[in-house]
C-alpha cells in the first residue's frame, strides 16, 4: 500500500486528531504499561513518517520534556510528599518551615509506593506531552495554516508573513552583526545585544510597510460581497456563543443550578461559535490554491485515533460492570500492573498511521518530480 | 489605457505638492519608461497608477487617474489588483509567502479565482517567465534576477492589463537584468500588456521603450525615446556620445550607434585615451597570498593572489556567486582562510607594520580597512543623522565633528534631524561612506555602491572616490556597473569559478569583453575608448570637435 | 495617535467577555464551591477549558480582524510576531528566560491595546508553529499574552522617563503574573500531587491559595523572577529607541491618514 502511495503531506488536521485522541486516552489511565504503549505507538509512527524538515525534530525535544516532567514530579514527591504505603526506602531529614511559610514540611520518610505513584502520575503527563510532540513533528505547520477557517484569513496571513520572515530576520541579524564590526563594535553583553537588535528591528519595520503596499496591490482584503444582514448573523452568533458559554460556566461553577444544566448550555455556546466561524468563512471572496485533500488515509489516521480513545473510554465506562477493569486502568501501587488484552489491541490500532499514511515528500523527491515533469513536457 | 487628468498630489506630511498638474495618456500595449532624478516623484507617480497613492499613503489627490475606465478615486489598490500589477522596488520585501508556487498563487487567492484556473495560470506563468525549475524553491534562496521574475509572475497570474515596475533591474547584474527585460519585452509583444517602469539604469532599458515619461520637479512631459533623450540631462552614454558626435536622428541602441560611428572612429584613429596613472612606487596596502575560502566543502575562492596599492581604484567584477563578496569579506577578516593568508599593511608615524584582518579586534580593524556594505543601512543605529555622525566620531576616535564635516562636503542636502533610514538610497550610501572614511582606513572597500543611484549621484560618487584614491587610499569595489567601472577604475579584477580570470588595467580587461564592456567601447570597438569624456578630450586635443 | 487595530464597540465587548471567561477558567480552583460541577470533576475541568478557550479566542480574533485589519496592520503584525518568535529560541541561551515580552509590551504601548491583544496571541502562535510547541497549553498562553499586550496598550499617558518607569513596573508585574496564571490552568489536573502543593477541590480559599503559591515557588518562580528582571532591564536600556522605531513605523504606515480627492469635471 505504502509503496504505491505517492509521497504527499497528510492533512495536518488528521495528524492532530489522531494525536489529540491518544492524548485524551492517556488522561484516562495511570497504568504505566498502557501509557508506555501509547508512547511507543507515537514513536513508531513518528519514526515511519517524520518529514525531513526542521519541525520534524520536535519529537525528540518532547521526549526530553517528558523525561523532565517525570523527574520533576518524582522530586516533588520526595520533597513535599506525605508518604503513603509501608515500604520505606529511606528517611530524609525532615524540615518544618516556620508558620509564616504556613508550616510547609519538607523531607521525611520516602516510601516505594509514593514514589511509584508519583512516577505513574508524571508518566501520564509525559505521555500527553510526547503524543502531542508527535503531532508537532508529523504535521506541516504551513499546511496547518492553510486549513484554518477562512473567517480567520487575516490572521492566517499575518502568521504566514511571520513564518516566512523569521529565516530572513535571522540572516539580517547575522549580517548586521558582521557589519557592525566595521564600526569597531564588539556587541557583547546585554547592551551590545540591544544595540544590535535595534537596526534589525528597524529594517524589519521598514520591510513591513513595503510588504503592506505589495499586499494591498495584490488584492489583499478585497471587499467581500458579505451583506450587512449576514454580517449581523455572524456577529450575533458570536455574541450568543460567548454569552451561552458564560451562562453555562456559571452553572458549572456554582451549586445554584443543577450541575448538568451547565454542560448542555456550554455545548450550545460552542456550537453557536462554530456556526459563526463557518458562516463568516462561507462568504469570503478568496479561494485556496491546491487545498489539501481529505482522502482515505486521512480517514484511517483519524479513525485510528478515535478508535483508541473509544476503547479507553469503553473500559472506563465498564468499570461499574467489571471491577477488574479499574485495576487495569489505575493499578494499585503494591503490585505489578497488568497489561490487558484491550490495551494491546488499542496499541495495534494506534500504529495504523505508520502504514496507512502517505510518506511526506522529501526534498529530493520534489526535485525528482520536477525532472519527471520536464521529461513529460519535452 | 492609463489616463492622468490634471493630477496634483500632496502628501499629508508636506505642504508642497509632489506631482503638479500632470496630464498624460499611455496607450494600450505600450512600454513607457519613467525617467527622473531621485526625489522627483517617480515612485509617487507609479503608485498613483494603482491607487496606492493616495489610498495607502494618505494625502490629497486633485484631478483623476483612470485605468481602463476605472478611476482610482473609486477603486482602492486591492480593487484594481486584477487590472494593474504593481512590482515594488525590492521584490523580496513584497513577498508574502516563502515558496515560488505559493507566491504565484497568492494574488489569485485574494481575488477568489477558482482552483482549476489557478492551477492553469500558475503553470502558464511558470513557463512564460522560465521559472518552472524553481517552483518548489524557497524565495529566499533565489538569485536577484529570479526573485524579480517571481515578483513579476506573482502579479501576472491575476492577468492584469497594466504592469507597473519600480526599478526592476537596478539591483541586478547585467545577465539577470537581460533576463528580466526579455521577459517584459515578451509580455508587451505577445500579450499586449501595458508596461510602465521607472529605472535609473537607462543604458539597459531605453532601447526597449516606446515612449519616455520625463518627470522633473513634479511635472511630466512625454516624448518618443529619441527626442526625449536628446533633451534629457539624464541619459545613457550612447546618447551623450551621439550628441557629441552630432548624429541625427539620435541612435538609442548600440546597434544603431555603431552604424553611425564610422566617421567618429576615423577621427579617433590616431588617438589614445589618456588614463589616470598610478605611480608604480606607491606603497602596498594589502596582500592576498594563495587564498582559499570555502563554506563547508565547496570552495568559494581558491588560489587567489593579489596585491593592492595605494592610489588604485580597483573594480571587482564577475557574475553573482563568483566570490566577489567573499573576497571583500576575507579582506575585513570575516572569513578565516582555509589556506593562504591576507595581510594588511599600515604605516603609522613612520613605522610600518602588517596584520591579519581576522586577528585584529574590531577597535583596531576600522583603522586598517573599511567596507561600505551593500545595504548601507546595516551600519546605521542612531535616531538621526547628527547622532549617527557623533557615534561615528567616537568609534573612529577622531575629533568631534569630523564625520559631519565629511558629510557636509559629500552630500550638502542632508539635514541633521533626518532619520538615517529616511534618506534616499544615494544619501544612505554617502552617509555610510563618511562613517567608514572617518576612521581613515587605507583600504576602502565598497560592495555594489551604485545600486539604486541616479546619474547625478553617481557622478558625485566618482569624484569622491577619485579624491580618496588621490589622498592615498586604495579603493576596491565589487560592482556590476560597467559604466561606473569604465569611468572610475584603474584596474579590473574579474572573478570566475572561484579564481581570478583576469587582472589588469581597465582598458585591457573590459574592451573586448561582451559582458563587461561599456557602451562607448562597444560602439567604438576595436578602439580602446571607454567613456564619452575620454572621446571628448581626445577630440578637443586634436581640435576635431567642430569637424563632427 | 491612531491605533493600528481599532477596538470598536462590538470588539471591546467581545474582548471584555472573553477576559471574564478566561479569568474564570484560570481562577475557578479558588472560588468554585464543593458540589459544583467543576469541583466534582476537577481533573477533567482543564480539558473542558482547553476546548472552550481556543474556540472563543478564535471567535474574538475573527471579530477583531473583521474590517479592523488592513494590509498595514497585518504586515506589521506579521513582522513583529516574527521578531518575537525569532527572539524566543535566543531565550534558550539565557536559561529559558525569554526576552520576548519587551517587544510585546512596547508594541502594545506604541500601537494600541487592540494591536497588543492580537500581537500577543499571534506571536505565541507563530512561535509555537516555528519551534513545534503546539499543544493544549497554547490557547492559554495565547490568551495570557494577549492580556499582556492589551494591558500595555491601556496604560495611562506618560512620556519620557515616566513612561519607561511605568512600563517597567507593568512589565515586572505582567511577566510574573503570566507565569503564575499559566501554572493555574493545569494545576487542578495534577490532583495526585503531594497534598502540600496540590489543589484540594472545594477546600478553603486560603488552603488552595497557599498550596498554589507553594506550587509556583517550586516550579516556575525560578524562571519567572529572572525573566521579570531581564524584561525590566531591557525596557530600561532599549525602551526608548524601540518605542521610537515603533512610533516611526506607525507614522510611516500612516494609519488612518486622511485621503481626500478633488475631481475636475472632464470638460472643465
Amino acid at each position: 500500500m505504502t509503496s504505491r502511495m505517492r509521497p504527499r503531506w497528510l492533512h495536518p488536521m488528521a495528524w492532530w486528531a489522531w494525536a489529540l485522541c491518544l492524548a485524551a486516552a492517556a488522561t484516562r489511565v495511570t497504568n504505566p504499561l498502557l501509557l508506555l504503549l501509547l508512547i511507543a505507538a507515537a514513536a513508531v509512527v513518528v519514526a515511519a513518517r517524520k518529514p525531513d524538515a526542521p519541525w520534524g525534530k520536535s519529537f525528540e525535544f518532547f521526549l526530553i520534556l517528558g523525561g523532565l516532567i517525570i523527574g520533576i514530579r518524582v522530586v516533588f514527591q520526595v520533597l513535599f510528599g506525605a508518604s503513603t504505603g509501608n515500604t520505606v526506602l529511606v528517611t530524609l531529614p525532615g524540615i518544618s518551615l516556620p508558620t509564616w511559610m504556613s508550616g510547609l514540611r519538607l523531607g521525611g520518610p520516602i516510601t516505594l509506593e509514593s514514589l511509584l505513584g508519583a512516577f505513574y502520575d508524571g508518566l501520564r503527563l509525559a505521555t500527553i506531552a510526547i503524543v502531542i510532540g508527535a503531532a508537532n513533528s508529523l504535521a506541516s505547520p504551513g499546511k496547518l495554516l492553510k486549513a484554518m477557517p477562512a473567517a480567520l484569513y487575516e490572521l492566517g496571513v499575518s502568521v504566514v508573513v511571520a513564518l516566512s520572515f523569521i529565516p530572513q530576520l535571522i540572516t539580517d541579524f547575522v549580517r548586521i552583526r558582521d557589519m557592525r564590526r566595521l564600526r569597531g563594535r564588539n556587541d557583547r553583553g546585554m547592551r551590545g545585544y540591544v544595540s544590535l537588535a535595534i537596526p534589525v528591528l528597524a529594517g524589519a519595520l521598514d520591510r513591513s510597510i513595503n510588504l503592506a503596499a505589495s499586499m494591498d496591490s495584490r488584492g489583499y482584503g478585497r471587499v467581500s460581497n458579505q451583506s450587512t444582514s449576514s454580517r449581523r448573523i455572524v456577529v450575533g452568533l458570536l455574541m450568543a456563543s460567548i454569552v451561552l458559554v458564560m451562562v453555562g460556566l456559571y452553572g458549572l461553577f456554582t451549586t445554584a443550578a443543577h450541575p448538568f444544566l451547565g454542560l448542555p448550555i456550554v455545548f450550545m455556546g460552542l456550537v453557536a461559535g462554530g456556526a459563526s466561524l463557518w458562516r463568516g468563512s462561507r462568504e469570503r471572496v478568496r479561494t485556496v490554491y491546491r487545498p489539501d485533500p481529505w482522502l482515505l488515509p486521512e480517514y484511517l489516521v483519524t479513525g485510528s485515533g478515535l478508535a483508541v480513545l473509544g476503547i479507553f473510554l469503553w473500559a472506563e465506562l465498564r468499570v461499574g460492570v467489571n471491577i477488574k477493569l479499574w485495576e487495569q486502568l489505575h493499578p494499585s501501587l503494591d503490585s505489578w500492573p497488568s497489561l490487558p488484552l484491550w490495551g494491546i489491541a488499542a496499541f495495534l490500532i494506534a500504529l495504523i498511521p505508520a502504514i496507512a499514511s502517505p510518506r511526506p515528500p522529501s526534498n529530493s523527491s520534489s526535485a525528482r518530480q520536477t525532472n519527471e515533469r520536464e521529461v513529460v513536457s519535452a | 489605457m492609463i489616463h492622468f487628468d490634471q493630477v496634483t498630489f500632496t502628501y499629508p506630511t508636506s505642504p508642497a505638492p509632489v506631482l503638479r498638474d500632470i496630464s498624460a495618456h499611455i496607450a494600450e500595449g505600450e512600454l513607457a519608461l519613467l525617467v527622473g532624478a531621485t526625489g522627483s516623484g517617480k515612485t509617487t507617480l507609479l503608485r498613483a497608477i494603482n491607487g496606492l497613492v493616495p489610498h495607502f499613503s494618505g494625502g490629497h489627490l486633485a484631478g483623476s487617474v483612470t485605468i481602463d475606465g476605472r478611476r482610482t478615486q473609486d477603486y482602492p489598490p486591492r480593487e484594481l489588483a486584477d487590472l494593474v500589477g504593481f512590482v515594488p522596488q525590492d521584490p523580496m520585501s513584497g513577498f508574502v509567502t516563502d515558496l515560488v508556487e505559493d507566491e504565484l498563487a497568492y494574488s489569485m487567492e485574494s481575488l477568489g479565482v477558482d482552483q482549476q484556473t489557478m492551477r492553469r495560470r500558475v503553470e502558464e506563468t511558470l513557463d512564460l517567465l522560465g521559472l518552472s525549475d524553481l517552483r518548489n524553491r524557497a524565495l529566499r534562496t533565489l538569485s536577484g534576477g529570479q526573485q524579480q521574475r517571481v515578483a513579476i509572475g506573482a502579479v501576472l497570474t491575476a492577468h492584469p492589463k497594466v504592469l507597473v515596475l519600480d526599478e526592476p533591474t537596478s539591483a541586478l547584474d547585467p545577465g539577470a537584468a537581460e533576463e528580466v527585460l526579455a521577459a517584459l519585452h515578451r509580455l508587451v509583444h505577445d500579450l499586449g500588456v501595458t508596461v510602465v517602469l521607472a529605472e535609473h539604469r537607462l543604458e539597459r532599458v531605453v532601447q526597449y521603450a516606446d515612449s519616455i515619461l520625463l518627470l522633473k520637479d513634479g511635472q511630466l512631459s512625454i516624448a518618443n525615446p529619441s527626442s526625449a533623450m536628446a533633451e534629457s540631462p539624464i541619459a545613457p552614454p550612447v546618447i551623450h556620445l551621439g550628441k557629441l558626435a552630432g548624429w541625427s536622428p539620435l541612435p538609442i541602441s548600440i546597434r544603431d550607434a555603431r552604424r553611425c560611428a564610422g566617421p567618429l572612429r576615423n577621427a579617433l584613429v590616431d588617438q589614445r585615451p589618456r588614463l589616470r596613472a598610478v605611480p608604480h612606487s606607491s606603497p602596498v596596502i594589502a596582500t592576498v597570498t594563495d587564498l582559499e575560502v570555502g563554506y563547508g566543502r565547496t570552495p568559494v575562492l581558491s588560489d587567489i593572489s593579489l596585491q593592492f596599492n595605494a592610489g588604485e581604484i580597483i573594480a571587482l567584477m564577475g557574475r553573482n556567486g563568483a566570490g566577489k563578496s567573499t573576497l571583500l569579506r576575507s579582506l575585513i577578516g570575516l572569513h578565516t582562510p582555509e589556506h593562504g593568508k591576507v595581510r594588511l599593511d599600515l604605516v603609522t608615524q613612520g613605522a610600518s607594520h602588517s596584520a591579519d584582518p581576522s586577528e585584529l579586534n574590531s577597535r583596531e580593524l576600522l583603522h586598517h580597512v573599511g567596507l561600505v556594505p551593500q545595504e548601507p543601512s546595516d551600519l546605521f543605529e542612531a535616531q538621526d543623522v547628527a547622532q549617527e555622525c557623533r557615534n561615528s566620531d567616537r568609534d573612529a576616535g577622531c575629533t568631534p565633528g569630523t564625520t559631519r564635516a565629511l558629510l557636509a562636503l559629500m552630500a550638502p542636502a542632508i539635514v541633521d534631524s533626518m532619520h538615517p533610514r529616511d534618506l534616499s538610497d544615494g544619501q544612505q550610501m554617502l552617509l555610510a561612506l563618511c562613517i567608514i572614511v572617518a576612521a581613515k582606513p587605507p583600504l576602502l572597500l565598497l560592495d555594489e555602491p551604485t545600486r539604486g543611484l541616479d546619474y547625478p549621484t553617481k557622478t558625485k560618487l566618482v569624484d569622491i572616490l577619485r579624491g580618496l584614491a588621490d589622498t592615498g587610499h586604495c579603493v576596491v569595489m565589487a560592482t556590476h556597473d560597467v559604466e561606473l567601472v569604465a569611468e572610475l577604475a584603474t584596474r579590473v579584477i574579474i572573478l570566475g569559478d572561484t579564481e581570478v580570470v583576469a587582472d589588469g588595467p581597465t582598458v585591457d580587461v573590459v574592451t573586448g569583453s561582451p559582458m563587461f564592456a561599456p557602451q562607448v567601447a562597444k560602439i567604438l570597438a576595436p578602439q580602446p575608448w571607454l567613456t564619452v569624456g575620454q572621446v571628448h578630450d581626445a577630440l578637443a586635443r586634436a581640435n576635431k570637435l567642430e569637424d563632427l | 495617535m491612531t491605533s493600528a487595530i481599532p477596538l470598536g464597540k462590538k470588539s471591546s465587548v467581545a474582548v471584555a467577555l472573553i477576559t471574564i471567561i478566561g479569568i474564570a477558567s484560570f481562577l475557578w480552583p479558588f472560588f468554585a464551591p464543593t458540589g459544583s460541577f467543576v469541583v466534582d470533576h476537577a481533573a477533567d475541568a482543564p480539558l473542558l477549558f482547553a476546548v472552550i478557550i481556543p474556540l472563543l479566542l478564535l471567535l474574538v480574533l475573527a471579530q477583531l480582524s473583521d474590517g479592523g485589519m488592513d494590509a498595514k496592520s497585518i504586515a506589521l503584525l506579521g513582522v513583529l510576531a516574527a521578531t518575537i518568535a525569532a527572539l524566543r529560541p535566543l531565550g534558550a541561551g539565557l536559561g529559558g528566560i525569554e526576552p520576548i515580552w519587551v517587544i510585546l509590551i512596547l508594541a502594545g504601548r506604541a500601537l494600541g491595546p487592540g494591536f497588543g491583544f492580537v500581537l500577543g496571541s499571534v506571536s505565541l502562535f507563530v512561535s509555537a508553529l516555528f519551534t513545534g510547541g503546539v499543544g493544549p497549553w497554547l490557547p492559554f498562553q495565547m490568551l495570557a499574552a494577549a492580556w499582556v499586550g492589551l494591558g500595555a496598550g491601556l496604560l495611562p499617558r506618560a512620556a519620557g522617563k515616566k513612561e519607561l518607569a511605568l512600563l517597567s513596573v507593568y512589565a515586572a508585574g505582567a511577566t510574573i503574573a503570566f507565569g503564575f496564571v499559566l501554572n493555574l490552568w493545569f494545576w487542578p489536573f495534577s490532583l495526585n500531587l503531594p497534598a502540600q502543593i496540590a489543589f484540594t477541590p472545594g477546600a478553603d480559599l486560603s488552603v488552595n491559595l497557599i498550596a498554589w503559591l507553594r506550587f509556583n515557588l517550586a516550579t516556575s518562580l525560578g524562571f519567572d523572577l529572572p525573566r521579570a528582571v531581564l524584561t525590566v532591564l531591557l525596557i530600561l536600556i532599549a525602551g526608548k529607541p524601540i518605542l521610537f522605531l515603533l512610533r516611526r513605523a506607525s507614522r510611516k504606515a500612516a494609519f488612518g491618514a486622511p485621503v481626500t480627492f478633488q475631481h475636475f469635471p472632464v470638460d472643465a
